[in-house]
């Protein structure tokens, strides 16, 4: 909302400079943008600025050797540098004070740049007052006042300051200059000059010259007409036209100026009908009849629902009400009867209707914000008065007013010690009546409760202050928020947090950096076909995409889908496979958005996974090292309630984690690129450090990973009934729960993400991981009694699983053993075809007694044999 | 008699003559062994044999004989140790310095990643609000319309809701949440007073990217709600905030401004920390840089949420944490946060 500082001035007395004015505006909550400065142009309608033109002395000046009229000059804006700029005109001197157009600025469409003339450097332009469009003079240079201040934006000295205001939604009263007015002259004391009308009405009344129906009161509370005769259109005095350009708007002649003047003066947007355009000159506010249609002043035809209200007469539509007028029944210059319209719509409905449109203009900007319902009649008094002071003609008498519920203005029971029971600063009660006073609010002794007790009228303009809060608020604002204390709360505390997830991520976070992997933060927001490239298959695609893998994976691939066809190229396979995805993303159940920014980012993700892969290969083409990310956020599932629109998705807290490459060269030679057993490696770390008690890794199928190469991370669950039982839950109650999948990336996978190297992949849910995370715990004794270490190195078949023979060593040792650790695995000379070595270091304890040799080697004996019977192992010589 | 020295006693000079001479050419503990053997051996060595040999001399010279033997061997093996200490330092010199290091070859160094900007920013935000009793919550992305407007405040066709573009998941009833205020609703539904909370988390607006816009960014909503607490307290926690985040000497500005589930309500501004108040580019000149939105809770709010607004009071407060990070960091292009480029991630803790 543009505010010409000296029309505001007209209004109300105050000497505050345009800056200082700012600052209280702001301060007291009508933010400040910035002060412009500029002059109207009543050439071209709009508000010079010149900007990067300042004032500059000349503090050299010389001839041009072989130029009969150039001259080289330096000159300054006082910064202590020294600009070279060549000038021709006659009438410069040393030590003028003059405009420069510095580069970069525009001057009568060009864009001033260094060049030189005759061999001189010329970094800026001096101008004249045409080249500034201060007037016709093109004899010579601007020279400004002697004591013109230096490198000072020109608008400042030459043009007016106009205050851009930020008003916010609820203030319908601040769109315009009076409402400011009174604002300031709230905050200042100062006295608020409302315009006065001395209107003159003449002749025939005016409703018998024409006629007002309003058919849906609903949205047209109120309407208010006037009929002006005998105008004669033309340009608008210089005055007036000036106020509207610096305001923001252009003139176009003296009746719609009035009609926007009243509007930016009063916030009560009007609108001119030619009174003898109008059919019957009968103005009819209905809803739009289905399919029918307008054109707009823009020659725009538009499509109006039943939802939108019109100003109509019996000839069709004239006027999409409050937002655009049609061309029908337009003043034009040979209008000489006018029907003034000064109404007040339903603000939602005409919101709708703009947002529906496509449509914002001053005037429905205005009304959507709720103005004052009372302003019409004085709003179309101030526009008639000033068409016929401007345009000549006379006012018919009387007002046609449809307004059939007046508003009574609201009453308010109000006590000043609210103020401090919400703000904290003392406010005495004679400060809040002056205050609300000042605002235009009535104020007298009443209300219930003490005797301090106030009854506040709010004025029908300030539809926003509905109670108590907003008083308070209007009271503190006038009297200063810097008044407010500043104090440290000492209420009482709330009871501590049953899942503190922020603390959670945050030791996850923790570890993982430990282990030199780097947090990345992906958008939330993909596409289905990037999601679905994951997935590898005809079939995949619904639960394959969540964290938990399945097993027995569609074997269907696309090898077999193209081995059928007669002729494969690369080309086929690749238009084939991009079907397939195409397939499997139209499945995919992510939540997709009804207004996307663009394709890419219109689904919310279902997996971590293939952010971490693009961001994998972006870093790849610059970094060959560190590759090793991970991301804490969030999957988001369908739900049946977001689907019938009564509820959200099911976020799931998830970690995802890829590696490629190598963490870290170094000079020691121990370079070595991520494998599967790094990723495993942080897996278990995580676990071990958020202290997980017991979890395996099964091989898995999955369709993003390499079918060798894939495992699912289970953790123990302890069952609900065997819990209640007992604390040592056997392992037949044990019920192992996925948790995550990890494994290294398909390489038909890492082809479609274009990932140069072998990739690592991990999804972790982190709900299910920290139903098992133990809150705290608990400390076991420090063993009393000696362990003894025994080595263990047996032949298995070469297929057999490493955590099966431990597990299997674990149970045959029972209590007996504390610890099975594999310390080597074998294969080749020494070792027969198709098996393998395993060899266990064993850590014998016993919570009671220092264990013998008789004990140990019987325990032994037992394990071989379970081993023996279990894989065929045999005891490594 | 006197001056006349004996067989023996010239033996005795000559041999600590020789053995003297000889110690000094010792380089190296192995040699100086040698030298002992050579002198003080059982069987062979010199002094050993003079010693041995006192008992064929006749009496008289047996004492006097006796004692220089004995004294030219304690003489001697007080010799013979200090060489030895001389040399076993100088060996063990030389061996440590044959296991002189480059000590400027890069340190084996444990791995260590980074965490993300945004994330230390939380990380920080959370630290500071939990020394005022802050509680860290978080709460749903995918929203229904009531809990990110219509609960606070801000009805269908509100004015307001052109602050915040939105995007639909199904249009007028789900969307991703524009602001993290959805939770000042979420978390006064689930408890009674007192609260105090604060909640980070992603917001998402229907806005074209840019260099400091962006589609997904973060929030953090504070709440608290008691029998006690005013604006000025408020006041204090943004106070505190800014002083902890951005130094000590920090001052905070209060200015009106509207929010439709406070009221009153304030933006609060900090003194530019680039030019601590002067002007410059970054504060546009002003002196001042937007922190947040704030005020007291609408009673409209609390009561949609059963508390009653005689006997409950709140603040709620609404910070940008990208925008908090840019500041804090030096940061100029908020696309960089979510970019997730190695050479920038780096940069960080």
């Amino acid at each position: 909302m543009l505010i010409p500082y000296t029309w505001l001035r007209s209004y109300v007395d105050s000497e505050l400079s345009p800056d200082v004015l700012a600052e209280r505006l702001t301060m007291a909550g009508l933010e400040v943008d910035r002060v412009v400065y500029g002059k109207a142009n009543l050439a071209t309608g709009e508000l010079d600025t010149w900007d990067g033109i300042v004032t500059a002395e000349i503090v050299w000046l010389e001839p041009i050797k072989g130029s009969d009229h150039l001259n080289a000059t330096r000159v300054t804006t006082g910064d202590g540098k020294e600009l070279s700029v060549v000038c021709g005109a006659p009438n410069i001197r040393l030590h003028d004070r003059v405009p420069l157009a510095t580069l970069g600025a525009k001057v009568g469409g060009i864009t001033i740049a260094e060049k030189k003339k005759m061999g001189v450097l010329s970094q800026g332009m001096l101008c004249s007052p045409r080249e500034l469009g201060l007037s016709d003079d093109h004899s010579g240079i601007y020279i400004l006042p002697p004591d013109t201040p230096l490198g000072v934006p020109l608008a400042q000295i030459v043009g007016e300051p106009v205050i851009d205001l930020d008003i916010k939604a609820h203030r319908g009263d601040l769109f315009c200059v009076t409402g400011v007015a009174r604002e300031v002259s709230a905050f200042t004391g100062k006295e608020l000059h409302l315009p006065q009308t001395a209107l003159r009405e003449k002749g025939t009344a005016a409703n018998k010259l024409m006629k007002l129906e309003v058919r849906d009161a609903d949205l047209c509370p109120r309407y208010t007409a006037r009929v002006v005769r005998g105008v004669k259109i033309g340009p608008s005095p210089q005055w007036l036209a000036e106020r509207l350009i610096l305001a923001g708007m252009r003139p176009i002649n003296n009746v719609v100026d009035v009609t926007n003047y009243v509007m930016l003066e009063l916030g009560q947007p009007l609108h001119a009908f030619d009174y003898d355009k109008v059919a019957d000159h009968t103005i009819i506010v209905r809803r739009a009849d289905p399919g029918e249609t307008l054109t707009t002043l823009d020659s725009v035809t538009r499509q109006l629902t039943p939802e939108m209200l019109l100003i109509t007469d019996p000839a069709g539509p004239n006027v999409i009400a409050g937002i655009f007028g049609g061309e029908r029944v337009e003043v034009d210059d040979n209008t000489t009867n006018l029907i003034l319209e000064a109404a007040h719509f339903k603000p939602t409905n005409v919101r709708r209707t703009s947002v529906t449109l496509g449509l914002r203009t001053e005037s429905s900007g205005r009304f959507e914000k709720n103005p004052d319902i009372e302003l019409t009649a004085i709003a179309i008094d101030r526009a008639a008065h000033l068409i016929t002071e401007l345009a000549g003609g006379e006012v018919a008498r009387g007002r046609l007013d449809f307004y059939p519920e007046p508003v009574t203005p609201r009453e308010i029971p109000f006590l000043p010690s609210q103020v401090e029971w919400l703000t904290g600063m003392t406010v005495t009660r004679n400060e809040c009546i002056e205050n609300l006073q000042g605002l235009g609010f009535g104020v007298r002794d009443g209300g219930e409760g003490a005797d301090e007790a106030l009854l506040v009228t709010v004025p029908t303009w300030r539809g926003d202050v509905e109670e108590s809060a907003d008083l308070v608020e209007e009271v503190a604002r006038i009297a200063g928020f810097d008044r407010i204390p500043s104090t440290i709360p000492v209420g009482p505390l709330p009871e501590p947090l049953p899942d503190d997830w922020f603390a959670r991520e945050d030791r996850i976070r923790d570890i993982l950096v430990g282990a030199g992997l780097t947090e990345i933060l992906t958008y939330s927001l993909t596409n289905r076909l990037t999601m679905a490239k994951l997935l590898r298959g005809a079939d995949a695609g619904e639960e394959l995409l969540l964290t938990a893998p399945v097993t027995g994976a569609d074997e269907r691939d696309t090898g077999n889908a193209t081995n059928g066809a007669i002729t494969t190229t690369a080309a086929s396979t690749r238009a084939l496979e991009r079907r397939q995805i195409e397939a499997i993303a139209e499945r995919l159940p992510a939540i997709t958005l009804r207004n996307p920014l663009s394709t890419e980012l219109d689904s919310l993700r279902l997996t971590l996974m293939s952010g971490l892969l693009n961001t994998i290969r972006e870093n790849s083409k610059h970094e060959d090292t560190g590759l090793w990310l991970f991301e804490l956020g969030r999957r988001y599932l369908p739900t049946p309630e977001l689907a019938d629109g009564t509820g959200g998705a099911q976020e799931r807290r998830t970690l995802g984690i890829a590696l490629a490459g190598p963490l870290a060269h170094t000079w020691l030679g121990d370079d070595r690129d991520a494998d599967f057993y790094d990723l495993k490696g942080i897996a278990e770390t995580l676990l071990d450090g958020l202290m997980v008690a017991r979890y395996r890794f099964v091989p898995a199928q999955h369709p993003t990973f390499h079918p060798g190469r894939c495992a699912r991370l289970e953790v123990a669950m302890i069952s609900d009934e065997a819990a209640g039982q007992s604390a040592g839950a056997t392992p037949a109650e044990v019920i192992w729960k996925t948790v995550a999948v990890l494994g290294e990336v398909h390489p038909e996978v890492a082809d479609r993400f274009d990932l140069s190297e072998r990739t690592y992949l991990l999804e972790m849910d982190l709900e299910r991981l920290f139903s098992v995370v133990p809150e705290v715990v608990k400390h076991a004794a420090i063993p009393r009694y000696p362990a003894a270490q025994r080595d263990l190195a047996v032949l298995v078949a070469a297929d057999a699983p490493a955590a099966e023979v431990s597990e299997t060593i674990q149970a045959g040792g029972g209590a007996l053993v504390r610890d099975v650790r594999l310390f080597d695995v074998y294969t080749g000379e020494g070792v027969p075809e198709g098996k393998k070595s395993l060899a266990f270091a064993l850590t014998y304890q016993a919570p009671d007694r220092t264990l013998t040799d008789q004990e140990i080697e019987k325990t032994q004996a037992a394990i071989l044999s379970a081993l023996r019977q279990r894989f065929g192992a045999k005891l490594r010589g | 008699m006197a001056t006349e020295l004996s067989e023996q006693e010239l033996a005795l000079a000559d041999v600590r003559q020789r053995a003297v001479a000889d110690l000094e050419q010792i380089g190296t503990t192995e040699d100086l062994e040698e030298w002992r053997t050579r002198y003080f051996g059982r069987e062979r060595g010199e002094v050993s044999a003079i010693l041995k040999g006192l008992g064929k001399l006749p009496p008289e010279q047996r004492k006097a004989v006796g004692q220089a033997a004995n004294a030219l061997k304690a003489e001697l093996e007080g010799l013979m140790e200090a060489r030895g200490q001389e040399l076993r330092a100088a060996e063990r010199l030389a061996a440590l310095d044959r296991e002189r290091l480059d000590v400027t070859l890069p340190g084996r160094r444990a791995a260590r990643g980074h965490i993300h900007p945004i994330s230390q920013t939380i990380r920080d935000i959370s630290r500071i609000f939990r020394l005022m009793g802050f509680q860290t919550l978080d709460g749903p992305e995918v929203e229904t319309d009531y809990y990110n407007f219509q609960a606070l405040n801000i009805p269908v066709d509100h004015p307001a809701r052109d602050m915040q573009d939105t995007f639909w998941v199904v249009p007028g009833q789900i969307l991703l949440r524009t602001q993290t205020s959805n939770n000042q609703i979420r978390i006064m539904e689930q408890v009674r007073p007192p609260v105090r909370a604060i909640v980070p988390g992603k917001v998402y607006r229907h806005e074209a990217i840019d260099a400091s816009h962006e589609a997904m960014f973060h929030q953090v909503e504070g709440i608290l709600v008691d029998e006690t607490c005013t604006m000025s307290d408020l006041r204090g926690v943004v106070t505190r905030f800014a002083r902890e985040m951005f130094g000590a000497n920090r001052k905070v500005r209060f200015r009106p401004s509207y929010f439709p589930f406070t009221e009153p309500s304030a933006e609060f501004d900090i003194d530019c920390i680039v030019c601590d108040g002067k002007g410059c580019r970054v504060c546009k000149y002003s002196g001042w840089l937007e922190m947040g939105g704030s005020g007291m809770v609408d009673p409209r709010v609390l009561r949609g949420v059963g508390y009653d607004p005689t006997i409950y009071r709140g603040f709620a407060f609404g910070l940008g944490i990208e925008r908090i990070a840019m500041l804090r960091y030096g940061i100029d292009e908020i696309r960089l946060f979510s970019g997730n480029d190695l050479r920038f991630l780096r940069q960080f803790t």
